[in-house]
């Protein structure tokens, strides 16, 4: 039985819809991560569930109701807001304390949930300060400790890192997840940063423009991309997309970009067959891309490629090389001791295993 | 997963608990009826004075107009014959005038208020307490203020008049002495009759109906603090760059002050005399305490004539039918003053 | 060598200049100051003189001997201290109802969502354009009907309500950040005690503000109090003394007495908050 059900949930706001017939399943104890650019409905979506903003078709189920019309308190959900919202004169421990207070429940069960709670996320110290005196890293466990002591049915983060520097973000990242493992509860999270999708999620949900693009585990997402939007939003530095045609030369199917070609492996030569003489997207990501000179696997003509080079990055563990080759440019990710210098020519080599092909018009993926 | 009926679908109730279809149904109704009449309740204190003491009293009042009424005898329908009689009410122009006439300084208190305004638009230590002190009469009581400028406005030996004649007995001492030195020549003469001049009696500034009215708007000087405070504000918000480039362009301090401060402060400027306009027309208090609208009827303002007719004369159809014309006046001054407003928003 | 001294000698000149400023501006204000605060010393100074002192030739602002008898005669005999605790009572209840309401009806502007909240809303912003004058007759011929002159519900019923105060306290409200709200909603709040636990304590300020003001134009209310009473008991301190001025139109060591009465509650309001009303002032009139 799914924890979270969305069945058709579309939410329009006057002329203007911001979820379109969004359906999903979240299971028990799962975390799912719904990501996608600003605007793209994951926030109104976790709202809808939350029971802050109205559904204006469809479904949506905690557990084993219908819950369209149940008041938030009684949904048994928890929120942590992007901006902590927490009560400003109160302290941590009555912070943490409020809504079990409002819903009358003994003091030593209030007493013993929080104490419990600020003990898992180490905020012991802080029970008695006030907001005011806290870091923003303090903040989010204090309102993640609220989330906590409510002992609710699914648990719903609305970016809760945004508001962190860089460094502590990376820390939370990793609590975030020790803390879903102990809890085992269902967690609904939403973000606009794939890092966090791919680190966080059991699933990931790609949203844009209200709709659904692509459900998954992190892997399956990032190897198989259901279209060029996903291909392009997961995975950093993003992959890489260059228009080509399709062509039939001999027995085997080449993309021609105009200034090079590169040969597809019979596999994935079958599928692109439908698309002889048409124009379509090739997609490859940066870490796919080598170095002809230190690349172990086979080389030939059917997967290299004679790039000058733009832009050399160093990052310290690799390089990224800002390619040029035709009239298309693209980022290679290659060892950081690899010989390359901005206004040379660089032969690189093309995974072709690798190579994802879009559809220019729909835009999906053909592999 | 397994099939759950949606709130739509039909099911027979169980007795015991309530089917999912009407606890859905139900609360929906809850959600929908908190929502609508929450905010109702919320309003409701507020809403209830509204209505008592705003919206029905101006819809009556608007009746009352037409109608004559001294609260002893019932009310008399007498159509627009109020406003007729208003418009050849020689007394209504009079006062007219003389609420407009009291008007007059409000561009002094301006120029007052303005000078000041930059004057402490500095951050030097201490500032702060001389700007308190400047806002400080703005804030005082109006009967405290009218009766202490009764005092010093007394005609014989108000502390004004008084410090008036020290000063112009020594002005003459010293105009007499020089005139010694000159004995017999034009010049003692012309020294002399100087010295007479400035020897003339102050003014009865209360008592004198030429001079009732400049004496009340020498007491409004007093009061420039409110509009010294709006200058400051907008003075503030001018960025320094803006006269750092202007100096770094070789501009002098007269140039900078007409060619960005001015302009900078049109929205203030008029939205000061807009504010200053419609209080005006609204003067009553000061009058009332200091002159009673005397002497013969040189102080009296629209409102006090509205007074006058309502709570003295008892004839609350003609005070209403002028309250209405004072009305339609400030109002078309409010919609002015509205849209000016959303015109330079632009600004801010 | 040459050059430095030269540079020495004009950042001495410049200091000096600039020294000379200051001493002209501190001065300058200090002076208006001085005439701005005259006033108020001769208010002070009347009210302990002997009445024959008042008019004395040359004037002189210290009493030749210090009466403090008048005070005592103000507030018993005229009766100040009638007068004033009627303004306390006035002024305090207006302010506590005034504060309450508006706070009430800016929540519900602001946070709540019911039918014809906006068009409600731009009702109150109209109303905010209609002179006192035109609803003050009715509302006389109303408390007069139903025998409320000389009551105190004729003086603070009327102040009770207040469109510029709902509308100050709603753009406040609107400013504290929506997910607050939304937290205690899933903490299972209901809207009232959104209100009281919520918004309340993050308002402090404004409230504190409004009731400020409220205080300080229900204190120095004159036209309406004029109007609503005729008995002397039930005057407030600026009708009050209004009306002393008529009887003892010459007595002005009482009446500067009366005034001081009148001013002092004000000032000290003023200079313990006087940044608040100040600000309060500046906002009312800039964004109004």
């Amino acid at each position: 039985m799914a924890q979270v059900l969305l069945k058709n949930v579309c939410k329009r706001y006057g002329e203007v819809t911001a979820v379109r017939d969004v359906s999903l399943a979240i299971e028990d104890r799962q975390f799912c991560v719904l990501v996608g650019p600003s605007g793209c409905g994951k926030t109104t979506t976790l709202r809808m569930i939350a029971g802050l903003e109205d559904i204006t078709e469809g479904e949506i189920w905690v557990g084993e109701r219908v819950v369209n019309y149940v008041h938030p308190k009684d949904r048994d959900i928890a929120m942590v807001f992007q901006n902590y919202a927490l009560y400003p004169h109160m302290t941590v421990e009555e912070n943490m304390g409020f809504g079990l207070r409002v819903r009358r429940f003994p003091k030593d069960e209030i007493k013993q949930r929080t104490d419990e709670a600020a003990g898992v996320l180490d905020i012991m110290q802080y029970l008695d300060r006030t907001p005011r005196e806290l870091s923003g890293g303090q903040k989010q466990r204090v309102a993640v400790g609220r989330a906590i002591v409510r002992k609710p049915k699914v648990f719903l983060f609305d970016e809760p890192l945004s508001n962190l520097d860089a460094k502590l973000r990376v820390q939370m990242r990793a609590q975030l997840k020790k803390l879903h493992e102990r809890l085992q509860t269902t967690i609904v999270y939403v973000t606009h940063d794939q890092v966090e999708a791919m680190t966080l999620g059991d699933i990931i949900v790609v949203m844009k423009d209200g709709v659904i693009q692509q459900v998954g585990e992190p892997l399956t997402v990032y190897d198989n991309p259901c279209n060029r939007f996903v291909a392009g939003f997961i995975g950093t530095p993003p992959m890489n997309f260059i228009e080509v045609t399709v062509r039939r030369s001999g027995g085997a199917v080449v993309l021609d970009e105009g200034g090079f070609s590169v040969t597809l492996p019979p596999v994935l030569a079958a599928k692109a067959a439908a698309y002889d003489g048409k124009p379509a997207t090739l997609g490859i990501r940066p870490e796919h891309i080598h170095d002809k000179a230190t690349y172990t696997g086979a080389a030939n003509a059917g997967n290299t490629v004679e790039a000058g080079v733009d832009v050399v990055e160093l990052l310290g563990n690799e390089k990224h090389l800002h390619l040029a080759a035709g009239s298309s440019m693209f980022v290679a990710v290659v060892d950081a001791h690899i010989a390359a210098h901005a206004g040379r020519k660089l032969p690189v080599v093309f995974d072709m295993d690798k190579v994802h092909l879009f559809d220019k018009e729909t835009e999906n993926a053909v592999f | 997963m397994a099939d759950a009926p949606t709130s739509g679908q039909s099911v027979s109730p169980d007795p015991v608990s309530p089917s999912p279809a009407s606890e859905a149904v139900r609360a929906r109704k809850n959600i929908l009826w908190r929502k609508t009449n929450v905010g109702y309740l919320f309003l409701l204190p507020n809403i209830s004075g509204f209505m008592l003491f705003t919206l029905i009293p101006v819809v009556v009042s608007l009746g009352l107009s037409l109608f004559s009424w001294d609260i002893l005898q019932p009310a008399r329908f007498v159509g627009l014959q109020n406003f007729v009689e208003l418009f050849k009410d020689r007394d209504f122009w009079r006062y007219l005038w003389n609420t407009v006439y009291l008007m007059a300084g409000i561009p002094i208190n301006m120029l007052i208020a303005l000078l000041v305004a930059m004057l402490i638009n500095r951050k030097l230590p201490g500032i702060i307490a001389y700007r308190t002190i400047y806002f400080t009469p703005v804030i005082s009581p109006m009967v405290a203020v009218a009766m202490l400028w009764r005092l010093i406005l007394n005609g014989d030996t108000g502390l004004l008049n008084a410090t008036i004649r020290m000063v112009q007995s020594s002005v003459k001492g010293f105009l007499t002495g020089i005139a010694g030195w000159f004995q017999g020549s034009f010049v003692s003469d012309a020294l002399v009759g100087l010295a007479n001049i400035a020897a003339t009696r102050p003014p009865n500034w209360l008592g004198d109906p030429a001079w009732s009215k400049p004496a009340l708007i020498l007491t409004g000087m007093w009061g420039f603090g409110y509009s010294m405070l709006l200058y400051l504000a907008a003075l503030q918000s001018i960025p320094d760059d803006l006269y750092e480039a202007a100096r770094i362009d070789g501009a002098s301090a007269w140039t900078q002050f007409w060619k960005i401060t001015w302009p900078m402060l049109s929205f203030v400027n008029f939205f000061i005399i807009i504010m200053s306009v419609i209080g005006g027309f609204q003067a009553f208090g000061i009058q009332y305490v200091m002159t009673q609208g005397g002497p013969a009827g040189s102080t009296t303002t629209i409102v006090y004539y509205i007074y006058r007719n309502a709570f003295e004369w008892f004839k609350m159809g003609y005070a209403s039918a002028i309250a209405w014309v004072l009305f339609g006046i400030i109002f078309a001054l409010t919609i002015i003053q509205w849209n000016m407003r959303k015109r330079m928003g632009e600004y801010f | 060598m040459a050059d430095t001294n030269m540079m020495r000698r004009l950042k001495r000149r410049k200091m000096l200049r600039q020294a000379a400023n200051l001493v002209l501006l501190y001065g300058g204000m200090t002076a208006l100051a001085v005439i701005l605060i005259i006033p108020f010393l001769w208010t002070l100074s009347t009210s302990l003189k002997h009445p024959a002192e008042v008019f004395a030739f040359p004037p002189r602002f210290i009493p030749q001997q210090i009466h403090w008898r008048n005070y005592a005669d103000a507030w018993m005999r005229v009766p100040f201290g009638r007068y004033f605790i009627n303004s306390i009572i006035v002024s305090c209840s207006v302010t506590l109802g005034q504060v309450f309401t508006s706070a009430l009806a800016a929540f519900a502007f602001a946070r709540l969502d019911f039918p014809g909240r906006n068009k409600l809303f731009l009702g109150y912003l109209g109303t905010m354009m209609i002179p006192g004058q035109v609803t003050m007759i009715p509302v006389f011929i109303v408390c007069k009907q139903l025998n409320l002159i000389d009551t105190y519900a004729a003086l603070i019923l009327p102040g009770l309500f207040s469109a510029y105060g709902t509308f100050m306290l709603r753009q406040f409200f609107l400013t504290i950040p929506k997910d607050l709200e939304e937290a205690a909603i899933i903490d299972g709040l209901n809207y009232w005690q959104i209100f009281t636990h919520v918004i309340v304590p993050l308002s402090k300020p404004a409230l504190f503000t409004l009731g400020t003001f409220v205080f300080l134009g229900a204190w120095n209310d004159f036209m309406w109090p004029l109007i609503v009473t005729n008995a002397d008991s039930m005057k407030t301190l600026p009708v009050g003394l209004a009306a002393f001025q008529g009887q003892y139109s010459t007595d002005w060591t009482l009446l500067m007495a009366g005034s001081v009465i009148v001013l002092t509650p004000v000032l000290l309001l003023y200079i313990v908050n006087q940044r608040f009303i100040t600000k309060g002032f500046v906002m009312s009139g800039l964004k109004g």
